[in-house]
């Protein structure tokens, strides 16, 4: 307590009172306000019942594992059994944002790679620019030009079947095909920056020393410039996969009429499902989801995360 | 108005480490006084006790009297000099240098007024509108040294500000600031690791190892009369021989240095301390205190050259008699002799030679 | 490039990644000009400037902006002090508990903007209900939540802003201050804050953009309001229609206008601190078209060309040429089925046709294709706004 004190006093003397207490005032309810407590009372929420307000409060309101309990078993009136149903829609989700982090990865290292260690100065920070660009039109219109490009007669089925590589359009919206590009589109900006910071960084002459030793192109990537690189893979790649998981534009413009995206379960519950504490248990479970990659993350790259968050 | 400091058995620790370690000395008003260490010796820690960034962990500051205790940084008599300079690059010159009357409330006009006049006495005149990036290294200082003076402070001080100037510049640098000292009659503070600067420039200088103040005194002082070992190695060059106390009489000693015969040094006066029969000690000869085939019978041994390092205006000589290395310095040429491998007579004075106990030494 | 070998097959892939970055952009540009009433570029219909009138026609999609706006105001003016407060404290933390408070602090970039949006609803849904608030209070008013919702993340964005900026701050700048006599509150004002001051700018426009453009947390938080996200999100799961294309170019244009500009101010600052440099060996003319200023300009009169065009152009003459071809062919396509079964067909067939009286098979399909370039080149004819855009779409 004391240790306290002589924080906030020594914190006092160094910003002086007006500007301590603009500092510690904003950040304060930055985080208590905005951040913590909203959490605390969705977790809270997501252990109670779905009542109606004026039993809020009432004798009724007591905490409970239901809005759990259905996540796992499903509905006590279909009987036990497993919710297979969302579970399969949790684990789809999972599985496609590891897969679309992938492809990203897979797209964006050798982008950065080109962009980082050229040395053309004006031209570089055109591209860089560029790449800003498309980044700024907003995820919905994103979501939209692959509705465009991949409808049934859109510009992809249309050169397709031009070319006389299929016949009648493939339904590329129902397959998810343009779902999951349209994901690894909208964060691929995500992927390349950390990439290309962590990239640039490195010294050039560490490249040619390698190569210089008789490294071949691939020793000096997985030598020298990927453990280089790896907080910016660990950033990208969380930031990519975070984005993803928790991504509900996209599935909704996008997704196919059979396929469901977790979020879009959580808007359910909430709009047209009506039961909040269920969208906040099913939160609280992505949210937990979320926390674990990061950790993953964390332990696989031996990285901090503040590597991650930059 | 000059004021007196004084650092009333000043510490600081942070932690387990004692960065000054009881500093007591006075410095009095309109003094050019310097503190003159390696870096870490912890001069810029006591800097920042006087200008009040940092409180002593024991004992005081007081300046004219007052003791400093609790006192900002802001609200003491003192303007510091950075090391880095600290001019604010996004304002004007004339901005920069009207900064603390700004702070004070004082109305545009008159500040200008003030920043003309000291750009005035920093020779850089209606240069107020420019902006600091556009200045040279020399003309960065000198604002800085106007701002400095813009509330007319008592104590100024400086630290280590003339270490980013290039050789030219740092040796005018030192005799403007030196002129501008004299013409505002301000006390100086100023911290160095140079000795160069601190032996041209102060009144009196105190030389710092290990937090410790070791010595305080004139230039002539620190230099001939080394009070420790330490300063005996910092300031100048030296050689230092270790030796045993084999007399010790009446202001004269008899100590065996490893030459083929021992060396006899005077002792007390001020030259160095005088020692107890078999102490351990170390005899200091400056290089430029040997003199080859001079005609002093005292001290005087042979040697044989090893090593010659031409330096233009002087001539090292690295010599060895017995196991004992020693370094000689000539102007130009001297008195004949050299050649690697050539064999020379030597001699020194016992009165520039001091005798001082064992004590750590300036690292090369 | 650090490689020569490598260079064709690396500017290769690069092109190829651009084309990949711009093409989708692309194409929905070029569908915003089509009179088809389903976004695609084939089959080409006419060119036409109508999806843009259509777009500021919908009231809901205005109001929608308004509300954007009004959020993206609040956003900047509450996310930009908090993320300068949150940095300057991380900045005077020690190395331990910086670590600490670093990860509090970045945590709600990693959360997924479902949870903020749904939290922060229920958040000030259990607060309202506990002080007993009315409905119409700010516990309940969407675009309170939305402030609330987007600020908890985009202070943390606009704290990494600030971050690196700080980095580079000499502190020494602020003992200086102090050392000649300034407060603590002064130094900050005076010293500290101006050498923020394009970081809060750059924060500042971030934070806009992304409260503009943002979705997830705000479809919770919005309640029974709009923005312009939610209502383009809407529009687009409830039907394609061209007018979202023209949303794109508008903002397409905005952003490339945004960066053109960008770009060139940055330039023209480095060409100021470096004119003597290389200014002799470009010739005039290159150094002419390469001026900051002059691209500047260029672009500025795109823009008006663009606006004008958009306002005086009249494709309703083409338009009604396709109508009446579409109908050709239609009516084409009837009479050889009724020709060929003649007792069956006639029902559907009379289904099918609209209300069509214009002159019948006059037109085979086979002329559409030269009859186009023509009708596109036509200027603004005289009785064009006889056909107002929504009778045009009707007779689809």
């Amino acid at each position: 307590m004391r240790e306290i004190g002589r924080f906030f006093s020594g914190f006092a003397n160094r910003n002086g009172l007006p500007v301590a207490i603009y500092l510690l005032v904003a950040v304060s309810t930055w985080i208590f306000v905005l951040v913590i407590l909203p959490q605390l009372t969705m977790f809270d929420f997501s252990f109670r019942h779905n009542l109606p307000p004026p039993k809020i409060g009432g004798p009724e309101d007591v905490h409970t594992l239901e809005q759990y309990r259905y996540f796992v078993m499903g509905n006590e009136i279909t009987g036990g059994g497993v919710n297979t149903l969302d579970i399969a829609v949790l684990f789809k989700t999972l599985v496609a944002a590891v897969f679309v982090t992938i492809i990203d990865l897979a797209i964006c290292y050798p982008v950065a790679y080109l962009l980082a260690q050229s040395s053309e100065g004006s031209a570089k920070r055109l591209l860089v620019l560029a790449l800003i660009v498309p980044f700024w039109v907003n995820e919905i219109l994103r979501a939209f030009a692959f509705r465009i490009l991949f409808g049934a007669t859109g510009v992809i089925n249309g050169a397709g079947m031009q070319l006389g590589l299929w016949d009648a359009p493939i339904d590329f919206i129902g397959g998810n095909v343009a779902l999951y590009a349209g994901l690894a589109y909208a964060y691929i900006l995500l992927m390349i920056f950390p990439l290309y910071n962590a990239i640039e960084s490195l010294d050039r002459n560490q490249i040619e020393a390698a190569r210089d030793m008789g490294a071949s192109w691939a020793q000096v990537h997985r030598r020298v410039v990927i453990p280089y690189a790896k907080p910016g893979i660990a950033s990208g790649s969380t930031m990519v996969f975070m984005l993803t998981a928790g991504a509900l534009a996209a599935p909704q413009i996008l997704g196919g009429p059979s396929s469901l995206w977790f979020t879009q379960i959580i808007y359910q519950w909430f709009n047209s499902g009506g039961n909040w504490p269920r969208g906040s248990a099913y939160a609280v479970i992505l949210l937990a989801i979320c926390i674990m990659f990061v950790l993953l993350i964390m332990r696989v790259f031996k990285v901090s995360i503040g590597e991650i968050g930059r | 108005m000059t004021k007196d400091i004084t650092l009333d058995h000043v510490s600081v620790s942070f932690g387990d480490y004692t960065a000054v370690d009881d500093a007591h000395l006075t410095i009095a008003g309109g003094e050019f006084f310097s503190f003159l260490g390696p870096s870490g010796c912890g001069k810029t820690t006591l800097l920042r006790c006087i200008s009040g960034f940092q409180e002593p962990s024991w004992g005081e500051v007081r300046i004219g009297g007052k003791n400093m205790a609790g006192v900002g940084p802001n609200k003491r008599p003192t303007a510091l000099i950075f090391q880095n300079l600290a001019l604010f690059p996004l304002m004007s010159v004339a901005d920069n240098i009207a900064f603390p009357l700004e702070v004070r409330g004082i109305d545009r006009k008159a500040r200008r007024k003030r920043a003309d006049e000291l750009l005035e006495l920093i020779a850089l005149p209606g240069q107020g509108d420019k902006k600091v990036g556009e200045l040279s290294g020399g003309q960065k200082q000198r604002v800085a040294i106007a701002r400095a003076l813009a509330v007319e402070p008592d104590i100024l001080l400086l630290d280590e500000p003339l270490s980013a100037l290039d050789l030219k510049l740092r040796q005018h640098m030192r005799r403007e600031l030196r002129a501008i000292q004299q013409q505002v009659g301000l006390t100086f503070i100023y911290i160095t690791h140079d000795q160069g600067e601190a032996l041209t420039m102060s009144d009196r200088v105190a030389v710092m190892s290990r937090g410790k103040v070791e010595q305080v005194a004139d230039p002539r002082t620190v230099y001939d009369q080394p009070a420790s070992s330490f300063v005996a190695s910092f300031v100048g060059e030296n050689n230092a021989l270790p030796g045993k106390v084999l007399e010790s009489g009446d202001g004269r000693m008899v100590i065996d240095i490893g030459l083929a015969a021992p060396v006899t040094v005077a002792a007390g006066k001020g030259r160095g301390r005088k020692l107890k029969v078999g102490e351990a000690c170390h005899v200091f000869v400056r290089p430029e205190s040997v003199a080859i085939n001079g005609d002093g019978d005292i001290n005087r041994f042979n040697a044989t050259v090893i090593r010659e390092e031409f330096e233009g205006q002087v001539r090292h000589l690295i010599v060895k008699s017995g196991e004992t290395e020693l370094r000689v310095t000539q102007v130009g040429y001297g008195n004949g002799a050299s050649g690697t491998g050539a064999s020379v007579a030597m001699s020194f004075a016992p009165e520039l030679a001091v005798p001082l106990p064992i004590g750590h030494l300036a690292s090369a | 490039m650090s490689n020569l070998k490598a260079f064709p097959t690396g500017g290769l892939y690069l092109l190829l990644f651009f084309l990949y970055l711009f093409g989708p952009l692309a194409v929905m540009i070029v569908t915003a000009f089509n009179s088809s009433s389903f976004p695609r570029i084939s089959p080409w219909e006419c060119l036409t400037s109508d999806w843009f009138f259509k777009l500021f026609e919908d009231e809901t999609l205005i109001a929608g902006l308004g509300n954007s706006f009004v959020i993206g105001i609040g956003v900047v003016l509450v996310a930009v002090p908090v993320g300068l407060a949150a940095a300057i404290v991380l900045s005077q933390v020690g190395p331990h508990l910086r670590s600490v408070i670093y990860a509090v602090f970045i945590a709600p970039i990693l959360m997924p903007g479902v949870v903020i949006g749904l939290s922060t609803l229920i958040f000030w849904d259990r607060l309202g209900t506990f002080f007993g608030a009315d409905y119409d209070s700010f516990f309940y008013s969407g675009m309170f939540l939305t402030i609330a919702g987007q600020v908890t993340f985009i202070s943390a964005y606009s704290m990494l802003v600030f971050l690196s900026r700080l980095q580079r701050f000499d502190p020494t700048l602020t003992e200086a201050a102090l050392d000649m006599g300034a407060s603590q509150t002064q130094a900050f004002v005076k010293v500290l804050l101006p050498f923020m001051t394009p970081a809060i700018l750059s924060a500042s426009v971030l934070a806009f953009l992304a409260s503009m453009e943002n979705y997830n947390t705000t479809v919770f938080t919005i309640v029974a309001e709009s923005t312009f996200t939610t209502v383009l999100a809407q529009k687009v799961r409830y039907g394609l229609d061209p007018s979202i294309s023209a949303v794109a170019v508008i903002i397409v244009g905005i952003t490339l206008v945004g960066a053109i500009i960008f770009e060139n101010y940055n330039r023209l600052r480095t060409q100021k601190e470096a004119r003597a440099a290389a200014a002799s060996s470009v010739p005039p003319v290159a150094r002419f078209a390469t001026n900051p200023l002059v691209i500047i300009g260029f672009v500025l009169v795109c823009m008006i060309g663009f606006v004008t065009w958009v306002g005086t152009h009249d494709s309703s003459v083409c338009e009604a040429n396709v109508e009446q071809m579409k109908r050709a062919y239609q009516q084409e396509q009837l009479e050889q089925q009724r020709n060929r079964t003649p007792a069956t067909a006639s029902e559907p067939a009379e289904q099918a046709s609209p209300p069509a009286n214009t002159g019948g098979g006059v037109f085979s399909p086979g002329n559409l294709a030269p009859g186009q370039p023509e009708q596109e080149e036509a200027p603004a004819s005289p009785f064009g706004n006889v056909f107002a855009p929504e009778n045009l779409q009707g007779g689809d």
